[in-house]
């Protein structure tokens, strides 16, 4: 059971840099030695089983057809120590007060780019700005209720946030049936440590959705709105819905009356709808405000919003503090709103809409990674030590071409976890994406979904390019929480 | 509260599982049939495709395979024909030299028949068909059913994806056919055991019960109205079926009881019509037993029990329960066709567009997504 090393070691979440497996890992590191690479084999294989029939799903789109694929699951779970999930989670929880009281901030009086914090320029050139949102309050002052950032550990052991992912995030269903999985394929682990469970993230969902309820209803009727069946996430939106005991709705089910509340068509006719869990894009919420051909929302839906009788989560525009850019800014954000220093380091970002920035990066594309400002799912993404010298000749063409819509971070050694490919267990980069929740009050899942490249030395945890995941335990050794 | 659009895919799932269970189990009892004739007697598998109402689109996948054979290249009525000519002569010939065409006919003929019926991807209405539209229908409305029914039709649609193909040997086809009729039952009874009987709960058994009914009426319109028509279909004829003559005949003469029994099968009802009846196994008495009888849960005055009570627990069911009084009387009229094949035929058929003109009034009342 050997784990091959690369030369310049990047930080093993299991391992320390003597192989000494971490504390907080050694009795699944002692179970997982004691079976041998054959059971371990035969425990991967039903927890596939069980991945297939339990019907876990996403959808891949290749040539225009969706195809409905296994989530890829390793068995080899990712640890984290309980002291120091709980102060990322303390950053965690800071970071999205700041997020959430900027939004509220350039939709309404912009007091931080009034006292010079923020450019105002980048405001009227995000592609996430909404104008049609200006002037509105959301409850609590709260937009993104539901956001997912990604987080990464550099070879000293740092925990970066990457990107906070503020629109429609997804991947929590996963975290809970990962560890449904899980628990079958180690029980005798979970019999012995204290891993904190997930599955209170749903029952939290659904406390906070319907504290977003308009004032005076008191049993609210909340909505899971999907894009429907061929949506990658499709599994997901039936998931939470499910579990909340919330109405799974498309678009063509919800109508906005002359009352400018929502309704749903239902067998009896049309009833009200209080909350909305909204998992497709701002620009096709409404066609009477946004994209006209959009077959997915819900004419009047911004009408209904703005008066106030539906609340929405992520609140639409709640993406302008999503953006590639923006994150740039958002220690300053801490420092502006709160008057308290970032818990949870940034990743240095250099901005190339700014001339020394930009010649920096164009001076050093090599050691950096390229990101274009609005995509997601790893789209656009250049790695600059891994492109052909034409990949970086057009990369230099874009970023001249649309400054605004790129940023660069040094290249991260991601940190790996052991993984189980084929008969060996082999190291492998890892990324988390924990799921926080912002309503009056906040939530952060115990751990969250780690993401495995499973192509040796890929640095591409995004599950519809070849990544696949883990269970992630968060482990409490029932000691010393602050010197970890 | 149900949705309308969630109502409808209900109600189609329970249609298309039901169908799936139905045909199974269709050609379940003809492959037993089979088996209980003399090697001699050859049974035709097409009117099993005029059962499952597919015709059309059978003649289309066969003209694809026999291109090759000249001999089976006939469309389906025209090979009927031939068939029973065949059949005339044969019975001055006598020998088995003398089968009009290749002994495999039979059994090609089967193959073609079943593998149209289960495993054809093209058929609409094959078993795999059925099923992975079941899945379609029940997958997007996952929050309202509970996991395990999910999950039990997740687990069929991955057998039948990877096992239908194998389906051409008869043993492997029958064990295919059971697990797909013990799935379905399973999965009744996850929903039945472990589902609020709620408006989304009635709308499933809405669409099996309808699905039920008119499956029903096309075994009979079909199955029995042909083993009516045939020379000596009436037992006592030709003395209770023990009397066999050396002929064209004997198929639907002497092995009477044998078809009706297959009858009876292709509907799960012998036993319980053994029980009900207690005494020989006589055509009318089959008929009567599967149209008029108000508690197997298979004959369609039960059915339409079964459907009433299910609408009367649904809001405004005033307009669909109308349809069902009209079902209910075209059933009424049909009683005196028992005795005679074509009157069946006929008879059956008024009751499947009754039946249709219900499952109409049902979707304008509950499924429609209406502006």
């Amino acid at each position: 059971m050997t784990e091959t090393r690369a030369a310049r070691s990047p930080w093993d979440e299991m391992r320390d840099a003597d192989g000494v497996p971490r504390p907080a890992s050694e009795a699944v590191l002692g179970v997982i030695d004691r079976l041998g690479v054959e059971e371990l084999h035969a425990r991967q294989a039903t927890a596939a089983a069980d991945i297939l029939t339990m019907g876990i799903t996403f959808t891949v789109y290749s040539d225009g057809t969706g195809i409905d694929r296994a989530w890829p699951f390793d068995v080899i779970p990712r640890v984290i120590e309980a002291g120091e999930w709980a102060r990322i989670e303390r950053g965690l929880v800071q970071r999205l007060h700041a997020l959430n009281q900027f939004i509220d901030d350039v939709y309404n009086d912009r007091r931080i780019v009034a006292d010079g914090v923020f450019p105002a320029d980048l405001l009227d050139d995000s592609v996430n700005y909404r104008v049609e949102c200006q002037g509105v309050h959301p409850k609590f002052g709260v937009w993104a209720h539901i956001s997912g950032s990604d987080l990464v550990r550099d070879s000293d052991g740092t925990m970066y946030v990457l990107e906070d992912n503020l629109r429609v995030p997804s991947g929590v269903s996963y975290v809970m049936e990962n560890r449904a999985v899980a628990k079958r394929a180690f029980p005798e682990v979970f019999a012995r440590q204290t891993i904190a469970p997930v599955d209170a993230y749903t029952d939290e969902l659904n406390k906070l959705l319907a504290s977003l309820a308009p004032e005076g209803v008191t049993n609210p009727s909340i909505a899971v709105l999907t894009p429907g069946i061929f949506n990658s996430a499709y599994f997901e939106h039936a998931f939470l819905a499910q579990r909340m005991g919330a109405t799974l709705v498309e678009g063509g089910d919800l109508a906005v009356q002359d009352d400018d509340r929502v309704y749903m068509r239902t067998i009896d006719g049309l009833e009200p709808v209080d909350v909305i869990y909204r998992r497709i894009d701002d620009l096709f919420l409404d066609p009477e405000v946004f994209n006209p051909e959009s077959q997915l929302g819900v004419p009047g839906l911004m009408r209904a919003w703005k008066a106030g009788k539906v609340g929405i989560a992520n609140a639409p525009g709640a993406g302008v503090a999503d953006d590639k850019v923006v994150y740039a800014w958002v220690p300053d954000m801490i420092r502006y709103y709160l008057g308290e220093e970032p818990l949870m380091p940034n990743v240095p970002t250099y901005r190339c809409q700014y001339d020394d920035e930009r010649r920096f990066v164009l001076d050093n594309l090599r050691e950096l990674v390229l990101k274009p400002a609005n995509e997601s799912g790893g789209y656009g993404i250049l790695i600059g030590n891994r492109a052909t010298d034409a990949q970086l000749a057009a990369q230099v063409e874009s970023i001249e071409g649309d400054p605004r819509n790129w940023v660069a971070q040094p290249i991260l050694d991601l940190s790996t976890a052991p993984t189980l490919i084929g008969d060996a267990i082999e190291p492998r980069h890892v990324d988390l994406r924990p799921f926080i929740l912002t309503g009056e009050t906040s939530y952060v899942t115990a751990g969250g979904l780690t993401r495995v490249a499973l192509p040796k030395g890929s640095l591409v945890v995004n599950s519809s390019q070849g990544g696949g995941s883990k269970d992630t335990w968060i482990v409490d050794l029932g000691a010393q929480w602050e010197d970890y | 509260m149900l949705l309308s659009r969630v109502a409808d895919r209900l109600y189609w799932a329970a249609r298309y599982i039901e169908r799936a269970e139905d045909t199974a189990r269709l050609v379940r009892a003809h492959g037993e049939l089979m088996a209980d004739l003399p090697a001699h007697v050859t049974t035709r598998w097409e009117p099993l495709v005029t059962v499952v109402g597919s015709d059309a689109q059978f003649e289309r996948s066969l003209d694809g395979h026999r291109s090759q054979s000249r001999s089976q290249s006939q469309s389906r009525s025209q090979s009927q024909s031939q068939s029973q000519s065949q059949s005339q002569s044969q019975s001055h010939g006598g020998g088995s030299t003398q089968l009009p065409a290749d002994p495999r006919l039979g059994e090609g003929t089967e193959m073609a028949v079943a593998s149209f019926l289960v495993s054809d991807r093209s058929n609409a209405n094959s078993v795999i068909s059925c099923v992975i539209a079941a899945r379609e229908n029940l997958r997007t409305t996952r929050d309202t059913v509970p996991r395990d029914g999910w999950r039990t039709l997740n687990d069929l649609y991955l057998y039948v994806s990877t096992e239908a193909d194998r389906g051409r040997d008869r043993r492997v086809r029958e064990r295919f056919l059971n697990r797909v009729i013990a799935d379905s039952r399973k999965l009744d009874g996850v929903l039945a055991t472990a589902m609020t009987h709620d408006e989304a709960y009635v709308m499933w058994r809405l669409g099996r019960a309808l699905e039920r009914a008119n499956m029903t009426t096309r075994v009979l319109g079909v199955r029995a109205a042909e083993v009516l028509s045939a020379p000596h279909a009436v037992i006592g004829s030709n003395g209770g079926g023990v009397v066999i003559d050396d002929g064209a005949d004997e198929l639907d003469g002497a092995h009477g009881e044998i078809q009706w029994m297959g009858v009876l099968r292709s509907v799960q009802g012998l036993q319980m019509y053994s029980r009900a009846v207690r005494g020989p196994i006589e055509g009318p008495s089959v008929v009567r037993f599967l149209l008029e009888h108000d508690r197997f849960p298979r004959a369609v005055r039960a059915l339409l029990r079964e459907i009433r009570r299910a609408l009367a627990e649904l809001p405004d069911p005033g307009v669909p329960l109308d349809a069902v009084d009209h079902v209910e009387a075209v059933l009424r009229e049909s009683a005196s066709s028992s005795t005679d094949g074509a009157a069946l035929d006929d008879a059956m058929d008024s009751l499947q567009v009754a039946i249709a003109t219900l499952d109409r009034r049902i979707t304008d009342r509950y499924l429609q997504v209406g502006p």
